[in-house]
C-alpha cells in the first residue's frame, strides 16, 4: 500500500524516469566512446574483458625427447625451433630441430633485444621469449592483452605458438599506420610496444 | 513542472557537452573563431555547403601542463606533487583523462589549481621537467549547411578535406561506366553472358576428376560475409578485424569475392570444397587501416593458410610495416593473390601489394580477351630513379562483368580487378588440391606454374598483360609435373619484339647511349631463401654479334622471400658505334637453396636457367636528335604529399605514378619518337653525363632540388651547346598551405613538401641566365598558333634576358580562386620563353610554366605540337615564326612585380629528397654522390647459334605437360545471348572509397539516434504531465486522497532544484 502510493508520487516518478534517461544517454555515449576507442583497438584495456587463453607453458625442459621440431619457417638466413635454438638455415635438421653441435646454434639467444623486450632480429625475439624465466610476462600480458589481440591469442596454443604470433609486427608496432615505432627494434616479446622514435 | 524544465535543461546539456567533448580532443587550441568551409557535394555542382565555426574560451583554474619527454601517470603526478610543494598551493589536483591513451606514456597532464594560481604556476614553470603550462582551452564547433547555388563549378575547399583518397581501396567499380569495354554500343548487346567464370576456365574438368579444392585454407581479406549465405557450404571460420561491431557483408564485395572462389551453386566458384576464413577487414564505408591488417595477417599466418585473396590496393608501397609483413606472409608459404588495381588505362599505376615480386599481381580482361579499360598497368615505381621498373601485372584473367555471389542470395555481375584477383585466387586454391605432394605447392612454384602455362595475348605488351592470360588446365599439367626450381619473369629479353616488348621494342639501342636496363624477376621455387652462385654469365653468341654488346648484371644477394631481382644491363660496345643489326646471347645464372628434405645437413638445391638476350642496334644518332630526360630530379610516390600538377583534379590530390616516359609520360614517350627522336633516361644527377651527347635536356615537372655541382655543370655544358627545356609548375606557398588536409589513414596534417613542381629549386638553376618563374597561379584556355591550349594551374615567367622571346597570355588567376573563390582576369600572363644563349656555339633555353598537357594522368589538352617547336628550336636553333611573330608576343619581365616564391617553411623535402639532408636549421645539400658505374660481366663467347624463337622456348625445365593427361577435354564454347533489357551487366558499389566518411557515420548517428529517442520519450511525458494539470477534475473521482496528493508535488519543487 505505501509502496503504490509511493508510486504515485510525482517526484518518484521523475526520479525513476530520470535515472533511466541518465542509464540511457550514458549507454548510449558510452557506444559511441567505444567506437572511437576500436579505431585504436589495441590501446584499449577493457579491466573488465580478459581473453580466454589456454596456453600450455613448457617447462623448458631441454631432458625432453622430441624427434620433430617446429620452427619459425620465414627467416632469410635464421630460424629459431621450438626449443629456443637459434640456427642459421645451414644448420637445420631433417626432423626440424636446429643441429645443436653447429658451432653459431645458441639457445635462447636474446642477443639483438633491448631491455624493454624488443629485438631487431625476429629470430631473437622469439628464442628470447621461449626462455622459461619469460612465462611469468607472458602470462600478465594475455591477463591484460587487449580485444583486439583476443582472436590471435586465444587460437595460440602453446609457448612456442605464442612466441611466433607475440614477436610478429602489429598494429602495436606502427605510428601513423604507415611507419614504424622503431625501425630497428620493432620484435617484442614483451608487454610494452616498441620505442616511439621520432620519424 | 519545474521537473520537467529541470531534465530537459539536463539533457540540453548533455547533448551539446557530447560533441564539444569530442572537440576538444582534437582541437589545436590555437585559433579562435577560424571558419573553414566545406562543402557536401553532388558530383561536381555543389548544392549544400557545411560551415564549421570554431572558437576556443579559456576554463578558469585548469591548466595543462607540458612536460619534457614522455612520462607514466605516476611519474607525471610526481613531478607535479614535487613543483608544488614548495608553492602555497593546496587545493590542487589532476584532472582525470579517462582515455585509451592513459595506459601510456604521456607528455602532458591538466591540473585544476583553485588557490593562489598565479604562484603555482610560476613555481611549476620552474620544474626541471615541465616544459611549459597554458590554460586549458575549451573548443566550440558547430556545423551548419546552408545552401550553396547558384553552382559555381569550382570548390577548392572540399576536395582536400577528405583524405588521401587513393589509399588502400577495394578494387571494384561501380556500373555504367566501365560496363562498356568494347566500343561498340552495337556489340556490347551481343556480348558473351558468361554462366560461369570457373565454367569458361574449364574448372569442370578438374571438378569431374574430383578435384574441388577440398583440404585447401583460403582467405579472404575483404568485407566479411553473412553467416548463412546459401552459396557457402564450408565456411571455416569468420573474424572481423575492424571497429564495426559486426561479421557480415554490408557492401557485397566480400561476398562477390568468396562466391568467386568458392560458391558451390547457382553462379559456381572455382573450389566449393575449400576451406573458407573470411578476414573482415574492410568496413562497410571501404575504410581499412595498415594496423588492422597487420593483426589479421598474424592470424592468417598462425592458422596457416594456404592461400590468401587480398582484392585490396593502394599505391603506397614505402608503407613499409604493410610491405614487410606480406614478405612475413609469403615467406610462411601462404600464396598471396592481390588485384593489380583499377587505375588504368594510365601507366605507372600499379597498387600494392600486388607489385610486389612474391605476390601474385593479377590484371583484368574482358570476355573478348581485351585487356580491360580499368586495369593498372606500366611498370613498378619502386626501382625509380636510378634503375628500372619490374615486370607486372604478372597474370590478367577475367575482369569484366563476372557473375558472383550476390550479397544475401543469388547471383550478380560485377567489373574490376578485384574480380579477376579471387578467380586466379579460386583457380589456386583448386590447383593446390590437385597436387599429391603439398610440399611441392608454395608461392614461388604457384606462380611459376601460372605464368609457364599462360597463354599470350596478341597486340598487347608486357606491362598491360604480363605472362599472359590464366590457362587453368595447362597451369594442372605444369603443377603436376613440376620439381622445385628457379625461373625468369620475363623469362627472355627481345629488345626487338614489338609489341609484346613495349616500350624496350620502341627504340633500339647505340653506342654512347645510356643502357637500357631490364629488371628480371628471379622466382625460386626451391625454398624460402636462396642465393645466386658466383655470379652470373654472360654469353655472347659470336654468329649472332653478341659481342657487339656489353652486359652489365647486379642482383639481389639474398632471395628472399621466393624472389628477387636480376637487373641486365645492356650497352653497346665501342666497335659497334657505326653498326647495324641484331645481337644476341645469355645470361646464365644459377641458384641456390638449402635442402630441408635433405638426410645431410648442409645440403642444396640448385638449379642453372638461361636468360636469352636480344637486341637491335642501330649507328648512333646525331646529337640534336638525341633528348635527355631527367628522371633524377622526379620524385617517385613517397609517403610524403606531392600534390597534383592540375589543382583542378580534386579526388586524386597526389602525384604517384613516377614522372617516367615509361608511366604517365608515355604518350610524350611515344610522340617524340614518332618525330623521329631518341629519348634517353638520367637516372643520375646531371653531372653524370657527357653533356656532348645530347641536343637537349628535358627537365618536366621536377620535384627535387639541385647539388651546386649540378648547377654549376649546367651552366658549363650549355654554354657547349647543351640546349634545355623546363617544363615547369605551380608553386605558391599560400596555396600550399590551403590545400593541406587532414589525413584519416595516418591520423596527421599533410602539408605539401612542394608545390606541383619545385620552383624555387628551378629557379636556382635557371637564375644563372636570368630567368626566373614567379609564384603566380594560372588557369584557363587559350589558343597559341591555332592550337587550343589548357593551362591547367601553371605558374608565369618572372624574369627572361632582354633578347629573349617571351609569349603572354591571358589567364585567370587561380591562386585568389583558391585562396579566396574570387575569379579575376590576369592579361599579359609570360608562360612561354625561349632564349638563345649569346656564347659562341652555346645552347638555346625554353621555359614553359605548365606541364600538364604533356603529362598523361588529367590532361585534358595535349600540347605535343608546343613541345616539337620547343625542340626545333633548342635541336636546330630554328624558331618556329608562329611564335617569334606571334601576335601574343611581349617584351621580356625583367623586374620582378610579383615576389619569386620562396621555399614554404617547416616543408619536409628533406624526408624524401636524394639531395637535401637534415640539417641543425636549414636542410643542407649533402655531398654529391658518385655516379653510378657499372661493371660489364666478362664475356665467355659461344660460338653456337641462338635459338630461333626466344619466347616458346620452355619457361620451365624439366616439366613434361605431356605426361599429365586430362579426361575428356572438351572445347568450351561460351554461350552468346542477349543482355535482357531488365539486366544490367555491372553493379554498383555505392560511393567512393571517402575514409574520412566514416566519423559521421558511425560517431554522430547513434547521438542523433538517441536524442530523438530521448525527445520522444520526453514529449511523451511532457504531454502527459499537462494533460494531467489542465484537467485536475478528471482525477478527482480517481484519486482516494485528493488533497494530499495536491499537496505533495508542491512540497517538492521546492526541493528539487537543488538535487
Amino acid at each position: 500500500m505505501v509502496l503504490r502510493r509511493l508510486l504515485r508520487k510525482r517526484w518518484v516518478l521523475g526520479v525513476v524516469f530520470g535515472l533511466s534517461l541518465i542509464y540511457f544517454l550514458t549507454s548510449t555515449l558510452k557506444q559511441e566512446e567505444r567506437t572511437i576507442r576500436d579505431r585504436t583497438l589495441l590501446q584499449a584495456r577493457d579491466p573488465e574483458h580478459r581473453i580466454a587463453w589456454k596456453v600450455r607453458f613448457s617447462l623448458g625442459n631441454s631432458s625432453r625427447q622430441i624427434t620433430q621440431c617446429r620452427n619459425s619457417i620465414q627467416g632469410q638466413a635464421l630460424l629459431t625451433d621450438e626449443l629456443g635454438y637459434v640456427c642459421e638455415r645451414k644448420d637445420l635438421l631433417v626432423n626440424g630441430c636446429c643441429n645443436v653441435n653447429a658451432p653459431s646454434s645458441r639457445q635462447y639467444m636474446c642477443k639483438s633485444c633491448l631491455l624493454n623486450g624488443c629485438c631487431s632480429v625476429y629470430e631473437h625475439c622469439v628464442s628470447c621469449c621461449l626462455q622459461p624465466d619469460k612465462q611469468l610476462l607472458l602470462e600478465r600480458f594475455l591477463n591484460r592483452a587487449a580485444e583486439g589481440f583476443q582472436n590471435l591469442f586465444t587460437a595460440v596454443e602453446d609457448h612456442f605458438e605464442l612466441c611466433l604470433a607475440k614477436c610478429r609486427t602489429s598494429s602495436q608496432s606502427v605510428q601513423h599506420e604507415n611507419t614504424y615505432r622503431n625501425p630497428q627494434a620493432k620484435y617484442c616479446y614483451g608487454e610494452s610496444p616498441p620505442e616511439l622514435l621520432p620519424i | 513542472m519545474a521537473l520537467v524544465t529541470l531534465w530537459i535543461s539536463i539533457l540540453v546539456v548533455l547533448l551539446c557537452g557530447g560533441p564539444s567533448l569530442v572537440g576538444t580532443e582534437s582541437g589545436d587550441a590555437n585559433s579562435s573563431a577560424s571558419p573553414t568551409a566545406a562543402g557536401l557535394h553532388c558530383q561536381n555542382c555543389p548544392q549544400l555547403t557545411l560551415k564549421v565555426d570554431f572558437s576556443t574560451s579559456i576554463i578558469e583554474h585548469e591548466y595543462i601542463v607540458v612536460f619534457n619527454g614522455y612520462f607514466t601517470a605516476r611519474a607525471r603526478s610526481h613531478f607535479i606533487a614535487s613543483a608544488l610543494r614548495s608553492s602555497t598551493a593546496l587545493d590542487w589536483h589532476i584532472v582525470p583523462r579517462d582515455n585509451p591513451a592513459s595506459d601510456y606514456p604521456s607528455d602532458f597532464e591538466v591540473v585544476q589549481i583553485r588557490q593562489a594560481a598565479r604562484e603555482s604556476l610560476l613555481s611549476l614553470q620552474d620544474h626541471p621537467y615541465i616544459k611549459r603550462v597554458t590554460p586549458q582551452r575549451k573548443v566550440f564547433r558547430s556545423l551548419n549547411f546552408f545552401d550553396d547555388s547558384p553552382c559555381n563549378d569550382t570548390r577548392w575547399t572540399q576536395k582536400w578535406q577528405s583524405s588521401r583518397p587513393l589509399r588502400r581501396t577495394s578494387l571494384s567499380l561501380g556500373s555504367g561506366f566501365w560496363h562498356a569495354t568494347g566500343r561498340h554500343s552495337s556489340r556490347r548487346l551481343l556480348r558473351a553472358i558468361p554462366r560461369h567464370v570457373a565454367q569458361i576456365l574449364q574448372a569442370d574438368v578438374l571438378w569431374q576428376m574430383g578435384h574441388t579444392g577440398s583440404g585447401v585454407k583460403v582467405a579472404v581479406f575483404d568485407t566479411g560475409l553473412s553467416e548463412k549465405h546459401p552459396h557457402f557450404k564450408n565456411v571455416k571460420e569468420r573474424t572481423n578485424w575492424t571497429n564495426e561491431k559486426t561479421l557480415d557483408d554490408g557492401l557485397g564485395h566480400g561476398t562477390f569475392v568468396a562466391g568467386v572462389i568458392a560458391s558451390m551453386r547457382e553462379c559456381q566458384g572455382f573450389a566449393p570444397d575449400s576451406e573458407l576464413h573470411i578476414f573482415r577487414v574492410f568496413t562497410n564505408n571501404q575504410v581499412s587501416y595498415t594496423s588492422w591488417f597487420l593483426d589479421a595477417f598474424n592470424y592468417a599466418i598462425l592458422k596457416k593458410m594456404d592461400v590468401l585473396n587480398l582484392s585490396i590496393g593502394g599505391p603506397d608501397f614505402m608503407d613499409h610495416p604493410f610491405v614487410d609483413k606480406v614478405w612475413e606472409l609469403t615467406a610462411n608459404r601462404v600464396i598471396m593473390v592481390s588485384a593489380i588495381g583499377n587505375d588504368g588505362p594510365l601507366y605507372g599505376t600499379l597498387n600494392n601489394p600486388a607489385d610486389q615480386m612474391d605476390v601474385i599481381g593479377v590484371g583484368g580482361i574482358d570476355f573478348e580477351d581485351n585487356i580491360a579499360r580499368f586495369s593498372s598497368r606500366g611498370m613498378t615505381t619502386w626501382e625509380l630513379p636510378g634503375g628500372y621498373g619490374r615486370l607486372k601485372p604478372d597474370i590478367v584473367t577475367y575482369g569484366s562483368g563476372v557473375r558472383g555471389s550476390g550479397m544475401k542470395e543469388g547471383c550478380r555481375s560485377l567489373s574490376g580487378t578485384s574480380v579477376a584477383s579471387p578467380v586466379v585466387a579460386g583457380a589456386v586454391t583448386l590447383l593446390a588440391s590437385t597436387v599429391l605432394n603439398r610440399e611441392l605447392v608454395n608461392p614461388a612454384s604457384m606462380k611459376q606454374a601460372l605464368i609457364a602455362s599462360a597463354r599470350r595475348l596478341p597486340g598487347v605488351n608486357m606491362f598491360e598483360q604480363g605472362h599472359g592470360k590464366l590457362d587453368l588446365l595447362r597451369a594442372y599439367q605444369v603443377l603436376n609435373s613440376y620439381q622445385p626450381q628457379a625461373s625468369l619473369s620475363p623469362s627472355y629479353i627481345d629488345l626487338s619484339e614489338c609489341p609484346y616488348m613495349w616500350p624496350y621494342c620502341s627504340q633500339p639501342i647505340y653506342y654512347g647511349g645510356m643502357p637500357t636496363i631490364v629488371n628480371v624477376t628471379i622466382l625460386n621455387g626451391m625454398g624460402v631463401t636462396g642465393r645466386i652462385v658466383d655470379k652470373p654469365i654472360w654469353q655472347p653468341y659470336l654468329p649472332q654479334n653478341g659481342d657487339h654488346i656489353d652486359v652489365a648484371v647486379s642482383y639481389s644477394p639474398i632471395l628472399w622471400p621466393w624472389a628477387g631481382y636480376l637487373a641486365i644491363s645492356i650497352s653497346v660496345a665501342k666497335k659497334a658505334a657505326s653498326w647495324e643489326g641484331i645481337a644476341q646471347g645469355h645470361v646464365m645464372v644459377t641458384v641456390a637453396s638449402p635442402a630441408e628434405n635433405d638426410s645431410q645437413v648442409g645440403g642444396e638445391l640448385t638449379s642453372t636457367v638461361k636468360l636469352p638476350v636480344k637486341v637491335k642496334i642501330v649507328p648512333t644518332p646525331p646529337r640534336s636528335k638525341r633528348v635527355l630526360w631527367d628522371q633524377y630530379h622526379n620524385l617517385r610516390y613517397p609517403p610524403g604529399y606531392f600534390p597534383r600538377d592540375n589543382l583542378r583534379m580534386k579526388n586524386d590530390p597526389l602525384d604517384w605514378n613516377g614522372d617516367h616516359i615509361h608511366t604517365n609520360f608515355r604518350d610524350m614517350y611515344q610522340h617524340l619518337r614518332s618525330m623521329g627522336y631518341f629519348v634517353e633516361v638520367l637516372g643520375s644527377p646531371i653531372t653524370c653525363f657527357d653533356a656532348s651527347q645530347y641536343g637537349t635536356l628535358l627537365m618536366v615537372d621536377s620535384e627535387e632540388e639541385y647539388f651546386p655541382e649540378e648547377i654549376i655543370k649546367l651552366r658549363r655544358d650549355v654554354e657547349n651547346g647543351l640546349s634545355v627545356i623546363v617544363f615547369s609548375d605551380w608553386y605558391n606557398t599560400s596555396v600550399m598551405r590551403k590545400v593541406k588536409f587532414y589525413d584519416e589513414n595516418t591520423r596527421q596534417w599533410w602539408m605539401p613538401d612542394t608545390g606541383g613542381a619545385n620552383v624555387p629549386a628551378l629557379n636556382d638553376l635557371v637564375s644563372v641566365w636570368g630567368m626566373a618563374f614567379s609564384d603566380g597561379l594560372y588557369e584557363g584556355d587559350f589558343t597559341m598558333a591555332d592550337h587550343d591550349m589548357y593551362y591547367a594551374s601553371g605558374c608565369s615567367i618572372a624574369l627572361f634576358p632582354d633578347d629573349g622571346i617571351v609569349i603572354a597570355q591571358t589567364l585567370k588567376d587561380q591562386g585568389l580562386e583558391v585562396l579566396k573563390q574570387e575569379t579575376a582576369v590576369v592579361d599579359n600572363v609570360p608562360i612561354l620563353g625561349l632564349y638563345q644563349t649569346p656564347s659562341e656555339g652555346g645552347g638555346r633555353i625554353a621555359l614553359y610554366g605548365d606541364s600538364n598537357c604533356i603529362d598523361d594522368s588529367h590532361r585534358q589538352k595535349d600540347c605535343f605540337w608546343l613541345l616539337d617547336a620547343l625542340l626545333q628550336f633548342t635541336a636546330y636553333g630554328m624558331t618556329p615564326p608562329s611564335l617569334s611573330h606571334s601576335k601574343n608576343r611581349m617584351a621580356p619581365p625583367t623586374s620582378t612585380e610579383r615576389p619569386l616564391p620562396e621555399r614554404l617553411e617547416g616543408n619536409h623535402l628533406y624526408r624524401y629528397s636524394k639531395v637535401l639532408e637534415a640539417y641543425l636549421g636549414d636542410p643542407k645539400p649533402r655531398p654529391l654522390p658518385a655516379c653510378p658505374h657499372l661493371s660489364w660481366a666478362k664475356p665467355q663467347p659461344l660460338n653456337e647459334t641462338a635459338p630461333s624463337n626466344l619466347w616458346k622456348h620452355q619457361k620451365l625445365l624439366s616439366v613434361d605437360t605431356d605426361k599429365v593427361t586430362l579426361p575428356n577435354m572438351r572445347a568450351y564454347r561460351p554461350q552468346v545471348r542477349p543482355l535482357s533489357p531488365g539486366e544490367s551487366g555491372a553493379w554498383d558499389i555505392p560511393g567512393g572509397i571517402m575514409p574520412g566518411r566514416y566519423n559521421q557515420d558511425v560517431g554522430q548517428t547513434i547521438p542523433v539516434f538517441a536524442f530523438l529517442g530521448a525527445m520522444v520519450v520526453l514529449a511523451f511525458f511532457v504531454v502527459q504531465l499537462t494533460k494531467v494539470r489542465s484537467k485536475p477534475k478528471r482525477r478527482k473521482p480517481r484519486v482516494k486522497r485528493p488533497l494530499f496528493l495536491q499537496q505533495s508535488p508542491q512540497t517538492h519543487t521546492g526541493r528539487t532544484p537543488t538535487v
